[in-house]
């Protein structure tokens, strides 16, 4: 994981302490945790790793949990695929039974499958279906109740399908990528501008990176001295 | 020897003893005690309770018994290689001698024997639960009481007033934490199974309070390691720092060996037990001071080396980064193919293999996601084990899904789930075992309860979204370009289908691998991990194929090195004395040196079916 994942810029020394000191157990902690996430999601900041702390916490005191921390986590961890952030925090969502103390009805288990879903279009590239998915009637109460208050959610999904087009076209026709990225006409331009990227007609020109150079390499074996030692100290000793 | 000896000899005639004591008993009953007041109940038991700990004691044969004081004496001096050797060949000899099928004596019967010494009977209870849990079935009571005696063992090193004086072996002070947190697997599956527990466990769970919580392990693994200071004690080593300057940093408990051992096996204890509750970024984390190489002093301990791996790798698994994970197993099985002929020999030989087979299995699981060359010897291997899954695996149809779950069920951790069922809420018990509770996902529900299955859908639903990626592939080799409408076609699947699943092919030719140099095990960067790349320019694809030149450097040096070997053996055999002698001593080496050739004649034909 790049350094930023494991250490973004954005963390302060406060949470530094608690994701990586013993005080992350502390569940009188779980507070500074779940500011931090409502900061991560009102500035467009995100901090894996601070995340898992919050669900940690949830996992070894189940009457800390709330549920609508858990879900805005996994909308935050969706977008970073296909880094595994998703199955991250999946993995430490135990199953628990069913919570009679909640004030309200719990809406994790009716939006897990969901949020599990989206993430599987994501990882899969299926971008076209994900928006088609995303803005359907039945996932109303997931936009209007949870993305909707994450800032920049929509242009988070579009950073996934950009970093999937980075790597895999050097021209992509227009058409295509406004299905990925769910723009149209002056939006899509727009978009592709503030990339940097150029449209000329109907085709839009990714500009070179190491993942969409490609040559065809032959790989010489490397003798590195170390593993001559054996033979050379021997020859000095003959 | 001679004394101890000597003394059981004389407390050997059991019967005797026994028919003396019960006539003074009945001398007693009869000449005061009978005509003054009756014997009250609490006397009468526990003078029963004498009875039977003697007649218990009597039956313990005296060659267990020399043994335990020849052991409990190598404890008090503090002697190293006697405590090993009681450790690692006594007990384990005079369990299969006496105790294959029972338990061995209890503390408190053989406690005459050492002089009641508090901390010798610790010990000895960590030997004798261990015990019960390899070779017996624990009841309710094992299990909570062995977890009281890890509590008052770890008392002990810690809250004692400075470090005790104790020393024992590193192998065992390894056995201890890992121990410790093996009972805590068992009790946490256990304790997950609400069904078929007597009243008795159910009453006894509903107050178990913090008995194997994982708070209270993660808190024993945590201040052995604060108090240790072994994470300071591993920086300074690598800064160079001289002895000196190390004993001033990590202060008197550090200094102790027995205290750096234990908090170097508590980080690695802490990477189980992280793996365990589902926590991968974690237990890579906590082991960011640690440097995986094995130069470290502590590949000592070989099953500690071997979990390390182990657990690292199943972490990079979960992380998706099967390019370290491979990276990380074929180092491992290495390893251990070269410290075979050491570790036959070692007690632990039955576990490391086990542990070695499942990362064969977990190799496979990689190699299918991520092809590579890294080490075509342990490919082999691993294909000669899980040949029939694998070709499953790299097929990437239906029958795909089958094995991976097959190889992953086998060789993953055993997971378990960190909270308690509700045994102190009768009620909420009662929801669980009535069946058809309502449970949303009812057709998972017996498998979801079950955290290995949520960890394998999670790696599944991977292998799906990966599923086209081998059909592709195995089109792309054919071509240096071609259109994306011809290669639908022969793939019988529509065009922007196929691209969304080229863009996929492409995800899942990069992934986040380790740096050299990189800080931690988590830190790493993003890099290509397939010889075939390929790119889409607009409605046309692009393909370059990256090829490895033939290898004989490794050939080279190994036979080299072989034949000085061989050179110096003969140049140091003596002389022959006599004519007869002559021949035959110097044909024995060079008769034994081609039964070891056989690892690199693999590795040569796996080159040559590469180049």
């Amino acid at each position: 994981m790049a350094s930023s994942w494991v250490s973004p810029t954005t963390r302060t020394d406060l949470i530094e302490d608690l994701v990586s000191g013993v005080d992350r157990y502390n569940p009188s902690n779980v507070g500074i945790l779940e500011d931090y996430l409502y900061h991560q999601i009102r500035s467009q900041e995100y901090d894996c790793l601070a995340n898992l702390a919050i669900l940690k916490l949830y996992q070894f005191n189940p009457d800390l949990y709330n549920p609508d921390v858990v879900i805005n986590i996994l909308i935050k961890a969706l977008t970073a695929s296909p880094l595994p952030d998703f199955n991250l925090c999946i993995s430490l969502l135990d199953e628990r039974p069913i919570n009679a103390t909640l004030d309200e009805p719990d809406p994790l288990p009716s939006l897990l499958p969901t949020l599990k879903h989206l993430s599987d279009l994501l990882y899969r590239c299926r971008f076209p279906a994900f928006w088609e998915t995303y803005q359907s009637d039945a996932l109303e109460n997931l936009r209007d109740n949870y993305t909707v208050e994450c800032v920049g959610f929509e242009d988070s999904v579009r950073e996934v399908a950009i970093r999937a087009v980075t790597a895999t076209f050097t021209r992509i026709s227009a058409d295509r990528l406004a299905s990925y990225l769910d723009l149209n006409g002056a939006d899509l331009a727009a978009y592709v501008d503030k990339k940097g990227w150029k449209m000329e007609g109907s085709v839009v020109t990714i500009p070179p990176n190491p993942d969409n150079q490609i040559e065809a390499t032959v790989v010489q074996e490397n003798i590195k001295l170390a593993q001559l030692t054996k033979l050379i100290s021997h020859g000095a000793n003959m | 020897m001679a004394t101890p000896r000597a003394r059981w000899a004389a407390e050997a005639d059991v019967d005797e003893d026994l028919q003396e004591m019960e006539y003074v008993q009945n001398g007693q009953v009869y000449d005061d005690t009978l005509f003054q007041q009756p014997i009250d109940e609490a006397t009468l038991i526990a003078m029963q309770q004498a009875m039977a700990q003697q007649a218990a004691f009597a039956q313990i044969p005296d060659v267990v018994k020399g043994f335990i004081v020849h052991f409990h004496q190598a404890v008090l001096d503090n002697n190293l290689a006697e405590i090993t050797v009681a450790y690692e060949s006594g007990w384990n000899k005079y369990t299969e001698k006496f105790y294959s099928r029972t338990e061995w004596p209890e503390a408190e019967i053989i406690a005459p024997l050492v002089n009641d010494d508090p901390i010798f009977l610790i010990l000895y209870r960590e030997l004798y639960y261990r015990h019960v849990y390899s070779r017996l079935q624990p009841n309710v009571d094992d299990r909570f009481h062995s977890y009281e005696n890890s509590c008052e063992l770890f008392n002990y090193l810690l809250n004692s007033e400075g470090p005790v004086q104790l020393e024992l072996p590193e192998q065992w002070l390894w056995d201890i934490i890992d121990e410790f947190i093996y009972q805590f697997q068992v009790f946490c599956t256990w304790r997950s199974k609400v069904k078929s527990k007597t009243e008795d466990e159910l009453s006894m769970l509903a107050d178990g309070g913090p008995v194997w919580s994982s708070y209270s392990v993660l808190n024993v693994l945590y201040s052995l390691i604060q108090k240790s200071k072994i994470n300071e004690y591993i920086a300074a080593h690598q800064a160079g720092k001289t002895a000196e300057e190390i004993a001033e940093i990590v202060g008197e408990y550090g200094s102790r060996p027995i205290y750096r051992h234990l908090g170097y096996f508590s980080i690695i204890g802490l990477l189980r037990v992280h793996v365990l509750l589902g926590d991968f970024t974690l237990a890579l984390k906590v082991m960011e001071n640690v440097e995986l190489n094995q130069k470290s002093p502590y590949t000592r301990v070989t099953a500690c080396t071997v979990a390390t791996y182990y657990y690292v790798g199943f972490c990079y698994i979960m992380l998706r980064r099967y390019p370290d994970a491979i990276r990380t197993f074929v180092s491992i099985l290495n390893w251990i193919m070269r410290m075979r002929q050491y570790h036959t020999r070692s007690y632990q030989y039955d576990q490391i293999s086990k542990t070695g087979d499942r990362m064969y299995a977990l190799f496979a699981i990689c190699n299918a996601l991520s092809p590579s060359r890294l080490d075509d010897n342990i490919a082999n291997i691993s294909k000669e084990r899980y040949g029939e899954q694998f070709a499953k695996m790299v097929r990437g149809q239906e029958d795909a899904i089958p094995a991976f779950k097959e190889l992953f069920l086998y060789a993953c951790p055993k997971f378990i789930n960190a909270n308690s069922p509700p045994y102190d809420d009768p009620a909420a018990l009662n929801a669980l075992l009535v069946p058809g509770s309502p449970d949303p996902s009812s057709p998972d529900s017996a498998d979801s309860s079950d955290p290995a299955h949520r960890h394998l859908s999670l790696l599944l639903s991977d292998v799906v979204a990966q599923s086209s990626v081998p059909t592709l592939r195995s089109f792309l080799k054919l071509y240096t370009s071609l259109g994306a409408k011809k290669l639908a076609n022969f793939l019988d699947a529509d065009e922007e289908d196929m691209v969304q699943q080229l863009m996929v092919m492409k995800q899942a030719s990069r992934s986040v691998t380790h740096v050299t140099g990189g800080k931690g095990l988590l830190d790493g960067e993003t890099a290509s991990t397939s010889d075939l790349n390929f790119v889409i320019d607009e409605n046309m694809v692009h393909i370059a194929e990256s090829t490895m030149g033939r290898r004989y450097a490794g050939w080279f040096i190994k036979n080299t090195e072989r034949t000085q070997k061989l050179l110096d053996d003969l140049k140091n055999q003596p002389l022959p004395a006599a004519p007869k002698a002559g021949v035959a001593v110097p044909v024995a080496p060079v008769v034994a040196e081609p039964a070891r050739t056989g690892g690199p004649k693999v590795a040569w034909g796996g080159v040559k079916v590469a180049a």
